[in-house]
């Protein structure tokens, strides 16, 4: 998908791009470029050489010792010169190679880390990873030696046939012409590599993906026994895999020695043509053996050529799905002149709001989730937030948080536009604990000292002690020192959501929206927690998404979302008193309790 | 000093002798395609040898007499240049057959041997995986396999290279003795310059390594926290944590470019000094007479066609510790031991038991027990609502009675027939929904339907365009949290289970939905019995009975209404609920005043 945004631009135009977005890359690139054209003149001295002592050193049975020595001393400082060039030049661009590649990579993470949440979700962070690893990878490469051989080779070629003009034109333009047809062979067999190689590696990234399926879903598996079957379709994915990369590899195969048959038949020409001729058009035999060195030289490149061709192709792949993740938008875009928050509690007003996600892939899901949403919450008041599931609850928290921008409509902290608000203010004042809270593989302490870089130890003690969960800690072998585990798996649940609450609670926010953080927590621990909270709420907003109804009871105002619409506002008694849909559920849910 | 002396050669040695039993391994996967590949080799290297001597031939039979005696047979041409073509063309075609099958070999390996690591990774139950970062797991099928088979590939071209160092060595003293002397002391020269270039570069690619696998560990886990990250302000921390990472990279992999800037060039004019080393001394041996023009660039071409060979015996052995790195960290996964299915030990329950639990313990670190002497009864057919304390060890309970822990002491006996467990959070593939809910199994399209009803899915189900057939993940649609744990739990009703597990499975359901879901499970599953975690009164009230885990044991067992007379513990923890149903009641009664 996200190579079908950059999908048109063609392959010259995507690297175009891209060095245009790498500054460091053009840096000083004309000197270096002379520098590889010195470095590639070095390999043709020894045809030259060749063709000199054929022709002046050894003439008529007497060898010329004098001009054997002369050659020898020019062509080996000649020789030490040039490699000298290209030693510079090979360095130059690796330098600035490897800086500009770090200058993309920060850039690429710093991009997606200001996404919208929109662009981030569980099924696309594979992708995204990559892009930073494995993408910015292919292009190493490709600097590394591809992009290096094509600069180096390139000149090579242009050296070499300059001094095949300069030889003996008529040799020259035969050679070049029973040469020429293979510039169409190589267009044509390159496209068909070029597709086989994207085949592949679209079945890579299926294949990859696949194999992340198999282990991280490993326990659902293992209760279904489904993973036999997974596993046997993965193997399938594996089998395709590995005949695509064999059909490609057959047909970069085939191009690979395309170079030494035209040599074969060029240089055949050459000595063809040369010997019928003979000296009368000025061709001496040096020049003639000098030239089949020359020919076969000039096809050298060819062989590589092939060889960097596919790396070229998925540098460019690459290099076009870096472009495409720059391009997404990023998030809610930087205040451009931010207005501060006023101090203390923050009201919020949420006026006219409709939202949609953008849509993706094939199904058109970009109908709003949230319709011209209204409501104006006064600074320090508790609201619940109710709703079926799908309502767009979870949704509504993430517009408050600026993790999205409404599509219509406005929002007010304080009374200041979101749009206003500079992202760092915005961050301490507000904060929004999700139901399944993500964990860093480290400490308690470490996961708690995320929230507010510096906080001392005995802070995060005080933090667990302000929200009453002493015993919970007690519980926990080595206390804040308790190793989370991977993605904190190796606590419970309900541990995992207490983590997150005292998280939030460390960088004390004026306004928390609390988005069923609190479901897999008993409800001792809760309402002990819940209790703390109030006391700590004192002029603090907090909005509370939860099922469970006696939050919605204990607090001082109920908003009920039905299909993205807000359709009942009031407190819990006023509703209760309308008769309408809270009322329902509520009596529903008592009589289901009791 | 010593130390370090005798040290170093020993481990080379000691490389030298894995990456042998390496490609020993990888070949006898698949060695059809590779002597096949490397056979093809050899006819390369013959020919190359055979394309020198025509050239020699043609100097010293077309070239020299035409341009020096005037004239010569016009047969002669053809056949040189017949020659030169022929040579060219086998050439050509064993280039093909090499590079086709090596990759056939390389390609088949990387397919077998991820087919076994994938088999081991699914035979391996779950307190394995547990032990083992899952990121790190998928490498080890996919960028590992890749990393140890890379080895491969270039192993038919450098056999043929060998062959072709030993068979021009011969042809090159052959034509001249000490031409040819000259020419092969050459060689041992640019092979130690090769191996001193990877001597030097080794430390650096082998820290450019260390340095991208911790920052795809890092910019994985900060993608995976993203909404951490921004919950908090942390982008710009992130940003430079991640980059102080990629700052490393770029100087390990720069020191190694600089090393190879060096090489390389070096590479380039050895051989082209050697050459003229090669005209100098062949002009002595020109003016004595031992030796022809043509032999002298024959001599020559032979030399410039041993160059790339030779150096690519360098990216050959560039490529080796980093295969052996993948080689070894495969076989961490192949060789570790399986480890007993923990589903074989539950035992068949007697017939009028759903499920038991006899005297079980179990602890995942020794000094600290999750479940101390458990035992449990449950009928067949009943519904048993498990409560307790956040970590009390509910999860751990129900995994025991699915098979996926096993205990530490103790047993766990259940009723033949399916067993269903919907987990705390629920797990979707990035297949269809349909997919999804029969996750490996047939079933037809009416059972999924009547499962997705019973969980209060059927409604936005039927609402998407594509309904069954719609893609979950990545290219499509995004659920909402309830939506996702009714997709899961779907998937455990249409298996009409014998055991039904359910972890907290309505925690993400609106009351009314939830309530619903309770309902239609109460009416469908009349024969199966259900285990499941609870915690709230509503979920718990509609068991039959409710165990207390409290303290790692079973404080408590009864109805909702008994245990609320008799164990304190659980009293307090329903109090809040009780607590709350005071102001509840109240609430209810002030409009129903008002009604009448
Ligand atoms: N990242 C997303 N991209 C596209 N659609 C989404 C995304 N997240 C949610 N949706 C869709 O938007 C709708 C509202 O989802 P939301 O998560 O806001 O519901 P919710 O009220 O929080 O539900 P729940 O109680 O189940 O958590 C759902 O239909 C869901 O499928
Ligand atoms: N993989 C693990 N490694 C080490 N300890 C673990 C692991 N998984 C769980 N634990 C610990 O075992 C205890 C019991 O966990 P379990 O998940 O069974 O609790 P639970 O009763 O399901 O809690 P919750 O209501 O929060 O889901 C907890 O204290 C938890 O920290
Ligand atoms: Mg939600
Ligand atoms: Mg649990």
């Amino acid at each position: 998908m996200d190579e079908e945004l950059g999908g048109r631009m063609g392959a010259a135009q995507i690297l175009g791009r891209g060095v245009r977005e790498s500054p460091l890359l053009r840096q000083g690139f004309g000197f270096t470029m002379l520098l590889a054209i010195i470095g590639a003149a070095g390999r043709v001295v020894i045809p030259i050489v060749v063709q000199q002592a054929i022709d002046h050193g050894f003439v008529r049975d007497s060898v010329n010792m004098r001009v054997i020595a002369v050659l020898a001393t020019v062509s080996s400082a000649t020789i030490v010169a040039t490699s000298l060039a290209q030693r510079a030049a090979v360095k130059r661009l690796g330098i600035r190679s490897e800086g500009a590649l770090y200058e993309l990579r920060v850039r690429v993470i710093e991009h997606i880390h200001r996404l919208s949440l929109a662009d981030h979700n569980d099924e696309r962070r594979g992708a995204l990873v990559a892009r930073v690893t494995s993408d910015v990878e292919t292009l190493a490469e490709f600097f590394s030696w591809g992009g290096l051989a094509w600069i180096l080779d390139g000149a090579l070629m242009v050296i070499v046939a300059a001094v095949m003009l300069s030889y003996d034109w008529l040799l020259a333009i035969i050679a070049l012409a029973v040469a020429a047809p293979l510039a169409l062979v190589l267009r044509s067999v390159q496209r068909h590599l070029v597709d086989a190689y994207g085949k592949a590696r679209g079945l890579n990234a299926d294949f990859l993906g696949s194999v992340t399926e198999l282990v991280t879903g490993a326990e659902t598996l293992r209760a279904y026994g489904a993973g036999p079957v997974l596993a046997s379709r993965t193997k399938l994915v594996a089998k395709q895999r590995a005949d695509s990369f064999i059909r490609a590899g057959f047909i970069g195969a085939y191009l690979f020695p395309s170079g030494e048959v035209f040599s074969a038949f060029t240089v055949s020409a050459v000595i063809g043509v040369g010997v019928a001729r003979g000296s009368a058009g000025g061709l001496t035999a040096g020049a003639l053996v000098g030239f089949v060195f020359l020919t076969y030289r000039f096809l050298e490149p060819i062989a590589e050529f092939t060889e960097v061709l596919d790396q070229t192709q998925t540098a460019v792949a690459g290099m076009r799905r870096l472009l495409a993740v720059l391009d997404l938008p990023v998030g809610p875009p930087q205040a451009l002149q931010p207005v501060a928050l006023p101090d203390g509690p923050l009201s919020i007003d949420i006026s006219d709001v409709t939202f949609g996600y953008r849509t993706r892939g094939e199904v058109g899901d970009d109908q709003p989730v949230l319709f011209n949403v209204s409501a104006h919450i006064p600074a320090g008041q508790q609201i619940a937030l109710v709703g079926a599931t799908g309502s767009g609850k979870t949704t509504l928290g993430r517009l408050l948080a600026r993790l999205a921008d409404p599509v219509a409509g406005q929002i007010r902290l304080g009374g200041v536009p979101l749009t206003h608000v500079s992202n760092e203010q915005l961050r301490q004042r507000l904060v929004v604990v999700p139901q399944e809270p993500f964990l860093f593989d480290d400490s308690i302490a470490a996961n708690l000292e995320f929230a507010l870089p510096g906080t001392s130890f005995a802070d995060l003690e005080r933090a667990v002690t302000a929200l009453d969960l002493d015993d919970w800690l007690l519980t926990m072998p080595d206390g804040l020192l308790t190793r989370v585990g991977e993605r904190g798996t190796q606590l419970s649940a309900g541990e995992r959501q207490l983590v997150a609450l005292l998280r939030a609670s460390v960088a004390d926010p004026d306004v928390l929206i609390l988005d069923e953080a609190t479901s897999s927590v008993d409800a001792l621990t809760e309402v002990r927690m819940a209790r703390a909270l109030e006391r700590l709420a004192q002029g603090r907003t907090i909005i509370a998404i939860a099922h469970r109804l006696s939050t919605a009871m204990r607090s001082d105002r109920v908003l009920v979302l039905e299909d993205g619409r807000l359709i009942e506002d009031g407190s819990h008694e006023q509703l209760l008193a309308a008769g309408g849909h809270y009322s329902q559920v509520f009596a529903a849910w008592v009589s289901s309790t009791s | 000093m010593i130390v370090a002396d005798t040290a170093l050669p020993r481990s080379r040695i000691e490389r030298w002798r894995t990456a042998g039993q390496l490609v020993r391994s990888l070949v006898r996967v698949h060695p059809k395609p590779f002597i096949i590949a490397v056979s093809a080799a050899g006819v390369f290297a013959l020919c190359t040898v055979a394309s020198s001597v025509v050239l020699r031939w043609i100097i010293d039979h077309v070239i020299d007499p035409r341009f020096r005696a005037g004239h010569v047979a016009t047969s002669t041409v053809l056949v040189g240049l017949g020659f030169i073509v022929g040579t060219g063309m086998v050439r050509a075609v064993a280039v093909v057959v090499r590079r086709g099958m090596a990759g056939v070999t390389r390609w088949r390996i990387a397919e077998t041997l991820s087919g076994d690591i994938i088999d081991r990774l699914v035979a391996q139950p779950v307190s394995w995986h547990q032990l083992r970062a899952s990121g790190e797991l998928a490498a080890r099928a996919g960028v590992d396999v890749d990393a140890a088979v890379d080895v491969i590939s270039p192993l038919p071209y450098a056999s043929s290279v060998v062959l072709l160092i030993a068979v021009s060595a011969v042809w090159l003293v052959y034509i001249d003795v000490p031409l040819g002397l000259f020419s092969i002391a050459v060689f041992p020269m640019l092979i130690a310059l090769n191996l001193s270039y990877q001597h030097r570069v080794d430390r650096h690619f082998t820290a450019a390594q260390d340095h991208l696998g911790r920052l795809s560990a890092a910019v994985h886990e900060s993608f995976e926290g993203v909404h951490v990250v921004k919950a908090f302000g942390a982008e710009t921390r992130e940003t430079q944590r991640l980059a102080s990472i990629a700052a490393d990279l770029r100087s390990a992999r720069t020191s190694a470019v600089l090393v190879r800037a060096s090489f390389d060039s070096a590479l380039n004019a050895v051989p082209a000094l050697a050459n003229i080393g090669l005209i100098v001394l062949g002009a002595y041996r020109i003016r004595s007479g031992d030796l022809t023009v043509g032999e002298l660039a024959s001599m020559i071409y032979m030399f410039t066609l041993l160059v790339f060979p030779l150096r690519l015996i360098g990216f050959a052995l560039s490529a080796l510790p980093h295969s052996l790195a993948g080689w070894g960290r495969l076989r961490e996964v192949l060789d570790a031991p399986l480890m007993p299915d923990p589903a074989d030990s539950l035992v068949v329950a007697p017939p009028e038991l759903g499920v038991s639990f006899r005297q079980v313990s179990f602890s995942f670190d020794a000094d600290r027990p999750v479940l101390t002497d458990v035992s449990l009864d449950v009928a067949r057919g009943s519904t048993v609502a498990v409560v307790g304390t956040t970590g009390g060890g509910k999860t751990t309970m129900l995994r025991l009675a699915a098979g996926l822990l096993s205990t530490s002491s103790g047993s766990v006996a259940v009723a033949g027939g399916d067993r269903s467990i919907v987990l705390q959070e629920a797990f979707l593939l990035g297949d269809t929904l349909r997919e999804n809910i029969a996750f490996g199994s047939v079933f037809s399209d009416e059972q999924i339907w009547a499962a997705l009803e019973c969980a209060e899915g059927r409604e936005f189900v039927a609402e998407l365009p594509k309904g069954l057939d719609t893609q979950v993940g990545e290219r499509g649609v995004s659920l909402s949290g309830g939506q996702r744990q009714r997709v899961a739990l779907a998937r455990a009703l249409v298996r009409t289970p014998a055991l039904l597990l359910l972890d907290d499975t309505t925690s993400a359901l609106d009351p009314s939905t939830e309530a619903r879901v309770v309902a239609n499970l109460r009416s469908a599953l009349s024969d199966t019995t259900v285990l499941m975690v609870a915690s709230r009164p509503s979920t718990i009230a509609l068991a039959d009975r409710v165990v207390f885990l409290h303290d790692c044991s079973i404080a408590a067992t009864g109805t909702h209404a008994e245990l609320l007379e008799s164990n304190e513990t659980y009293r307090s923890l329903m109090e809040a609920f009780e607590v709350d149903r005071e102001a509840i009641t109240a609430s209810l009664e002030a409009p129903e005043r008002k009604d009448s």
